[in-house]
């Protein structure tokens, strides 16, 4: 029979009788350097100068030292949470570098002031920058432990939150996600009793929230005091040593006590009485630390003193340095929205003149898929349905890519729409090559669990000053016409374009599909690929793809040219447009094309010419008129070539309604050729 | 009988409170209090009967005093000695650490030699789990005076009468 993980003995290899003095006093330091940053943090913002939030960690003292010295930069990754200042001191960032963030400099090396005081990291070190919708890291650091063992790398990746975190649903999935795929990740839960001011018993029902993962297969549980220094060294280390060796995760609950209120935002007066704030005060794992030095003869009240007033004579140096520091230049809000897309050489404008046999929409994506995959060898594929035998994808998009290129690159994922996103982020951190391709969801419908995941994915490279992007391509089977209802017609890039932060192409025909993807695939950051399914098969869609075709990011095509009206349109609609345009044609109108492709970037360029060119216009898509995209595209003409007009701009799209199932209602709510040919004549005889 | 040693730190009040009624059950001039607080190493070992008072706090942690005591007592030599420990706990809202610190420093007692005496029936308790317990009696006198308050003096004069059976 198996041992039981979580009833195995912690070797003590620290000890207060044991462990060098050396040792002792650099932790002594460490603590007492931590503390007087942490008491000084209110200060700053009385003065106006800053740190307005903070989230203090005293009475975490000895999980967060534990957790900062196990960590090696060379060969680990730590995702540490916003109360993880000592964490962060103890892992080698400098006090300087706590106060620069802290006070949101242009030099804070965590994001040079734009993420939120007390969130610090140093991203070139590994210590990552998170999120505040606290404990979403998880995922991040269980993608981490995936490329960890793939790659065959001795390290560990360690996430830190604290204890009511755990109620949220994405931290359940990366435990689960951890345990199935036995990752070397560290899930280190601070429990300090409370989230915010709600205690833990209305969180879940085990006063130990670790405990509720005992069921849990290939995952080792270890309880430690977080109060004290030797129990939490001795609880990290054996965490690290254990996860590595087995390739397994572990999960480390530390009781701690909070001493102070949540952040300088709450009163914990509201609701802790006197006698709790007593005694939490007198569990202070600091004066625990000291007595033990004390008692145990290993330093005297002089040494300690000593290194007290090295410490805090530390803090005030390097206050005063913070102080100087430049701040953030207004100027440089546009830097590092997205990172430099792949360029092209061979098909600078993405267009071709091929005229060979014609592909479908699905084989360009398969096809480019395969070859990507091939020219890359850091390059992955997951998402649900991904691979089963002979079926690939839920479209057979990736189809044969699993027998190609083995189950460690093309795999399954479970049915969690934000592991699969969240876990692409953490995995694209490991190593600047890697690039991720995931199926977002099974339908684009089923997306929305993702969103946290998705807003994350937009703001890593702004919020990281520009020192990490997610490499990740987001593939979301996308809109309706096969009598799908309401969960398999959504077309959702209405709504996903209003975040900054991410690249969103929407092909409608074969070669650009596979000019996009390959791009997509190539380039640094987040691209969220959206494919019209109804196409997949199509013949309307297909076309003739150069070998090796590109289609660079914000470049429309002018799909049909034309003098009298311009028409604005992606995906779907594309063919509806070029339809009633042809119909157009035949009764002596010229009606103009342009298929975008790229949402995000825009190619207001072509859009602009073609509008000054026709002085009409009318912007078609299959997503809803109301809020939709399409509103975007209409008001930059009209604000930017209203002298050019003859007419309104014009929109065609879905009702603002759902997308019935039968047949009868999905007609009366998409748009469809008629309609589009309607609002064209309409438009054309204004 | 030889002199007892009664340990427990002077500043709690409701183990505190316990140890004065423990201290009456015997004859009073048989045993000795000392506040854990200020024990040394000398002092402990000076008994070969000891009762050790234990709360448990948090989620199933000895209290500062003892735990920091820890690391001396890891080094002494117990065989000969006998202990009880008696420990308070709340059943009902931290129904998984029921007086787990009697386990914990029952554990360590007897790890460096000393025999345990003392042990208590579980039944009549309704708590998830704890460290004390082993098989269907706890290592020592389990009190709760959150919930069973009502029954704390009666099982104080039940154990003090078994420990002066067991005491040498």
């Amino acid at each position: 029979m198996k041992e039981n993980l979580h009833e195995l003995e912690v070797p003590k290899k620290y000890h207060i009788k044991k462990t060098d003095k050396e040792t002792l006093a650099k932790w002594f330091y460490l603590m007492t350097v931590g503390r007087a940053i942490d008491e000084k943090a209110p200060n700053y913002l009385k003065q106006a100068i800053g740190w307005s939030y903070h989230a203090p960690y005293a009475g975490h003292d000895g999980i967060q030292l534990a957790i900062g010295q196990v960590f090696d930069k060379e060969t680990d990754h730590l995702f540490p949470y916003y109360r993880d200042m000592l964490t962060n001191l103890s892992a080698g960032m400098t006090s300087e570098e706590l106060i620069l963030n802290g006070i949101s400099k242009a030099t804070d090396v965590t994001s040079g002031g734009r993420h939120m005081s007390n969130h610090f990291g140093k991203p070139e070190w590994n210590i990552h920058n998170v999120s505040s919708c606290t404990g979403n890291h998880t995922l991040h650091a269980v993608g981490v432990g995936r490329a960890m063992r793939y790659y065959k790398h001795k390290g560990v990746s360690i996430s830190s939150q604290g204890e009511s975190s755990v109620s949220e649903g994405y931290v359940y999935e990366a435990i689960n996600g951890a345990s199935n795929e036995q990752l070397p990740v560290i899930f280190v839960l601070q429990d300090n009793g409370y989230g915010i001011s709600v205690p833990k018993r209305d969180q879940t029902a085990n006063r130990k929230v670790a405990n509720n993962f005992t069921g849990f297969k290939n995952l080792r549980i270890i309880h430690c005091n977080g109060k004290d220094v030797f129990d939490s060294m001795n609880a990290m280390a054996e965490a690290k040593a254990w996860s590595i060796e087995n390739q397994m995760p572990v999960i480390v609950q530390a009781n701690c006590v909070r001493i102070h209120s949540h952040s300088n935002s709450d009163r914990h007066e509201l609701y802790r009485n006197d006698y709790e704030l007593n005694y939490v005060s007198e569990y202070d794992p600091l004066g625990k630390f000291r007595r033990m030095l004390l008692r145990y003869n290993r330093f005297t009240e002089d040494e300690l003193d000593e290194l007290t007033n090295k410490a805090l004579q530390e803090v005030k140096d390097v206050h005063k340095k913070a102080l100087k520091a430049p701040d953030p230049d207004p100027e440089s809000i546009f830097d590092f929205v997205l990172p430099e897309p792949y360029v092209s050489e061979n098909y600078p404008d993405g267009t071709h003149n091929e005229d060979g046999d014609k592909k479908k929409l699905i084989e360009a994506l398969n096809g480019t898929l395969k070859e990507e995959f091939r020219r890359n060898p850091d390059t992955f594929i997951w998402g649900q349905d991904m691979a089963n035998k002979d079926k690939g994808g839920i479209f057979n998009v990736s189809k044969g890519m699993q027998q190609e290129f083995g189950i460690e690159r093309v795999f399954n994922g479970p049915i969690a729409e934000d592991y699969i996103t969240g876990t692409a982020n953490g995995m694209s951190r490991f190593k600047e090559d890697i690039r991720i391709v995931v199926e977002g969801a099974e339908f684009a419908d089923y997306f929305w669990p993702a969103m946290e995941q998705f807003v994350e994915m937009t703001h890593e490279y702004w919020r990281t000053n520009g020192k990490f992007s997610p490499n990740v391509t987001i593939r979301l089977a996308s809109g309706g016409y096969i009598g799908g209802g309401l969960y398999h017609s959504q077309t959702i890039e209405g709504a996903l374009s209003t975040f900054p932060g991410i690249r969103i192409v929407y092909p409608s025909f074969a070669d650009d599909a596979a000019g996009l993807l390959r791009t997509s695939i190539r380039s640094k950051g987040p691209t969220l690929f959206l494919e019209p399914k109804a196409l997949y098969n199509s013949p309307i869609a297909a076309t003739p793809i150069p070998e090796e075709f590109e289609v660079p990011f914000g470049r429309a095509r002018v799909r049909k040219e034309g003098s009298d009206l311009t028409v604005i349109t992606y995906g779907n609609t594309t063919h509806m447009c070029l339809n009633a345009a042809n119909k157009l044609e035949e009764e002596g109108y010229s009606v103009e094309v342009i298929d975008l492709r790229s949402l995000i970037p825009l190619d207001k360029e072509t859009i602009l010419e073609s509008v000054k060119k026709t002085n009409k216009a009318i912007v078609v898509h299959e997503d809803k008129v109301f809020a939709g995209f399409g509103g975007e595209i209409a008001a930059t003409i009209t604000s930017e070539a209203f002298e050019y007009l003859d007419g309104p701009v014009q929109r065609v799209g879905s009702t603002f309604t759902p997308v019935g199932f039968n047949r009868i209602l999905e007609k009366a709510i998409l748009p469809n050729d008629d309609k589009v040919y309607d609002a064209m004549a309409k438009l054309l005889k204004y | 009988m030889k002199k007892i040693g009664l340990f427990y730190s002077f500043h709690t009040q409701k183990t505190a409170k316990v140890a004065e009624k423990i201290q009456k059950a015997f004859d009073e001039k048989g045993i000795e209090a000392i506040n854990v607080e200020e024990v040394d190493e000398k002092t402990f070992l000076k008994y070969d009967n000891l009762i050790l008072g234990v709360p448990t706090w948090f989620d199933g942690e000895l209290p500062n005093y003892w735990d920091e005591f820890v690391p001396a007592i890891e080094e002494m030599d117990l065989k000969g000695k006998k202990v009880a420990i008696y420990g308070l706990g709340d059943q009902v809202n931290y129904p998984e650490n029921f007086c787990d610190g009697i386990g914990i420093l029952g554990k360590l007692m007897e790890q460096q030699g000393a025999e345990l005496v003392g042990f208590v029936s579980a039944d009549d308790y309704n708590f998830e789990s704890s460290r004390s317990v082993r098989g269907d009696k706890f290592a020592g006198l389990a009190l709760d005076q959150e919930n069973q308050a009502r029954k704390t003096n009666k099982r104080i004069e039940d154990w003090v009468a078994d420990l002066k059976k067991s005491f040498s």
